[in-house]
């Protein structure tokens, strides 16, 4: 039992990674004692571990089997298409997405779910690679959870962002894809983080990711303001969503929103963008976003 | 990176395009005009290859000019939109194509109409209410389906237009500084300050 | 990425009984950026003949205009979908990237009326079906869901349903077509 409290004893990556090779040496106790694994089997000796193909390049093989710019016949496909965003104003954070994934043309799914629940105090955005977004998110979830259990506090979003940055740096090169954003409220009030594979990490009021961003980020900039009201806001996110998911082919269906204030977050709502398109969010008839819906009474 | 705007609105065609001319990491010029006067109600903002630009644009100039002179009439916007759209077309399948987008903004006498028409270097036209090429259409055309109005004033259409340029500076990586901005109405075409 | 796909779009032809329908979605775009929602891709070439042109876009216009009869005589749709082929095959080397519908009510002997539709791939490849043809970029959803719904000897309003719906359901799993749908019945 010891060396099961020692696990949780001290952070650090590396060392951490030295007691699950030690662990994986000397492992007494079975872990499914201690109930479902949940996918997350590795954990419970430590950081997780993967298996890797017994090729002189294991990220190389990867990438040829996962580029489908180079190779569009490619085995594995990573969903690329996604419109994500998350903005910073006075009532709190605006976080909403669409839920389109999308396998070479082929709509693989309308129903995704790309904002992760990490706690009630945080939400993550998924762009880039699915598996990937969700894996490392729940898996920051779960060391979000650590954390006050260990501290008798919440994680900052900072701190939480920075973890889950500097856990994606160290398999830099290996072929993670993810674009995300980390919100929250702490102490400090509203925060939203930017952090992808590449190891960037930004802190700042308004954000948008994915192949739809410029779309989202047309319509984001000229209606932004810090002092919108909570209505206001969330109308501005759904719009961004709608424009995306209207102009760009690998964003739409539908689009997820959630609104953080300083009690944890709440799911506004979810919208179908052809609904809004034609008859907006509170389903009024011809009152759609769409432009021709909009000037269509009018004369070109 | 290039970019050229264009919108419809009440009696009116806006035409933007920016003014750079660039030539590897290089600003060879600032204040290079790529939208051209194609007789008394014809504009037409080109972009792209370096070279084809300005040889294509010359040709369909001085084509549309031929047509007023032997038939004592300008071509309708819809009409140049058409022999243009053929020219680009039938380079497509030469030995060496134009490279070049445009953007062909007109207004009709005759049924006192504006019209607008996205054309690309394949030969593709289509007529719209607004239309923009370049990285600039990735953040212009979600911000024209919010805010562009088809019945505007020319104050609203420039102010929509301003939106556009103001949002592309923001947020493009390589944005143009300056943008030329010509408008084409019952009157005929002229460049506008903004 | 295929130049079949750089614009998107879909065209399906269904045979009724003494009735055809012919449908397409009107997107433009320039790959994933949309830029029109209203780009026609079916013509109608005689009061009895409708085509189809889904593929790319500089192409269609090229071929419609092509197609302008300056006949003046009716032809027939089998005569006409023979016209396309050859016409497709000549430029069999340097093809236009078209994948051609056609949906047609053809006169028979005693003067009634047979339906008629064909497709053809982008060199001319004739394909006459007795149940319904699909082109573009959502052609496998198409054929899909054309393969569930289609019967044999619908009537106009059923035909028209289920065209429809096939259109409706496959254009809404592509993600190069949508942006509206047209439909013909004949």
């Amino acid at each position: 039992m010891n060396s099961f409290a020692s696990r949780f004893a001290t952070t650090g990556h590396i060392q951490e990674l030295k007691r699950a090779q030690a662990n994986a040496e000397d492992d007494e106790f079975s872990d499914a004692a201690w109930g479902s694994e949940a996918g997350f089997g590795s954990l419970a000796k430590g950081v997780p571990s993967f298996s890797v193909p017994t090729v002189p390049d294991p990220s190389a093989f990867l990438r040829l089997h996962t580029d489908d710019h180079a190779d569009p016949k490619c085995r594995i496909k990573i969903q690329h298409g996604t419109t994500t965003l998350a903005f910073r104003f006075q009532g709190g954070v605006i976080v909403a997405v669409d839920s389109r994934a999308t396998a070479g043309s082929y709509i693989a799914s309308g129903t995704v779910k790309k904002v992760i629940e990490i706690n009630p105090y945080l939400l993550g955005t998924m762009a880039g690679g699915a598996a990937d977004c969700q894996y490392w998110e729940t898996y920051l979830g779960i060391h979000c959870r650590l954390h006050e259990l260990r501290n008798r506090e919440r994680i900052s979003v900072s701190a939480a962002s920075k973890y889950l940055s500097n856990l994606v740096y160290s398999y830099k090169g290996m072929g993670l894809s993810m674009g995300t954003m980390i919100c929250g409220w702490d102490k400090t009030g509203p925060r939203i983080f930017y952090v992808d594979s590449d190891g960037t990490r930004l802190a700042g009021d308004l954000f948008s990711v994915g192949s739809g961003s410029t779309f989202a980020y047309g319509v984001l900039d000229q209606g932004y303001r810090w002092d919108l009201t909570d209505e206001e806001a969330q109308e501005l996110g759904r719009r961004s969503i709608y424009a995306a998911g209207h102009r760009d082919a690998f964003s739409g269906n539908t689009c997820n929103l959630y609104h953080v204030k300083e009690d944890g977050w709440t799911f506004i709502g979810n919208y179908d963008i052809s609904k809004l398109h034609y008859d907006g969010p509170n389903n009024v008839d011809g009152a759609g976003y769409g432009y021709e819906v909009r000037v269509g009474s009018r004369s070109q | 990176m290039e970019t050229s705007f264009a919108l419809t609105g009440k009696g009116y065609v806006l035409v933007a395009a920016d003014t750079t001319s660039a030539r590897s990491i290089v600003k060879m010029k600032i204040d290079e005009d790529k939208i051209k006067d194609l007789g008394s109600h014809l504009l037409m903002a080109y972009s792209g290859e370096p070279g084809d630009t300005v040889q294509f644009a010359e040709y369909v100039e001085r084509n549309i000019r031929l047509f007023q002179i032997r038939n004592n009439y300008a071509l309708r916007p819809s009409a140049a939109a058409s022999w243009i759209r053929r020219s680009l077309a039938q380079s497509l399948r030469s030995r060496k194509p134009y490279s070049v987008n445009l953007l062909l903004g007109g207004y009709d006498v005759a049924a006192e109409e504006p019209h607008l028409y996205w054309i690309d270097y394949l030969g593709t036209s289509t007529e719209v209410p607004f239309g923009a090429h370049g990285y600039g259409s990735y953040f212009a055309l979600s911000l024209l389906d919010r805010y562009h109005d088809p019945d505007a004033s020319l104050e609203e259409g420039i102010a929509t237009l301003k939106r556009c340029i103001d949002e592309v500076a923001k947020r493009l990586v390589v944005s143009p500084g300056k943008y030329k901005v010509k408008v084409v109405d019952k009157d005929g075409s002229r460049e506008i300050e903004i | 990425m295929s130049i079949m796909q750089y614009n998107g779009g879909s065209v399906i032809a269904m045979v009724g009984k003494d009735c055809v329908a012919i449908a397409s979605d009107l997107r433009l775009g320039n790959q994933a950026l949309g830029i029109s929602a209203n780009f026609q891709k079916i013509f109608p070439v005689s009061d009895r003949i409708y085509l189809g042109l889904p593929g790319l876009a500089t192409d269609v216009t090229t071929l419609v205009n092509m197609y302008t009869i300056k006949e003046e005589r009716e032809i027939e749709p089998e005569t006409f979908a023979h016209l396309v082929s050859s016409t497709l095959y000549e430029r069999r080397f340097g093809p236009y990237f078209i994948e051609p519908v056609m949906a047609g009510l053809s006169k028979t002997p005693s003067g009634s009326f047979k339906p008629f539709i064909a497709a053809t791939d982008l060199i001319g490849c004739l394909n006459f079906a007795k149940d319904f043809v699909v082109a573009g970029t959502a052609s496998e959803k198409l054929f899909g869901v054309a393969e569930g719904l289609w019967e044999p000897d619908m009537e106009p309003e059923d035909l028209f349903e289920t065209i429809s719906q096939t259109m409706l359901n496959a254009v809404d799993r592509d993600a190069y077509s949508g942006w509206g749908v047209v439909v013909h019945v004949m």
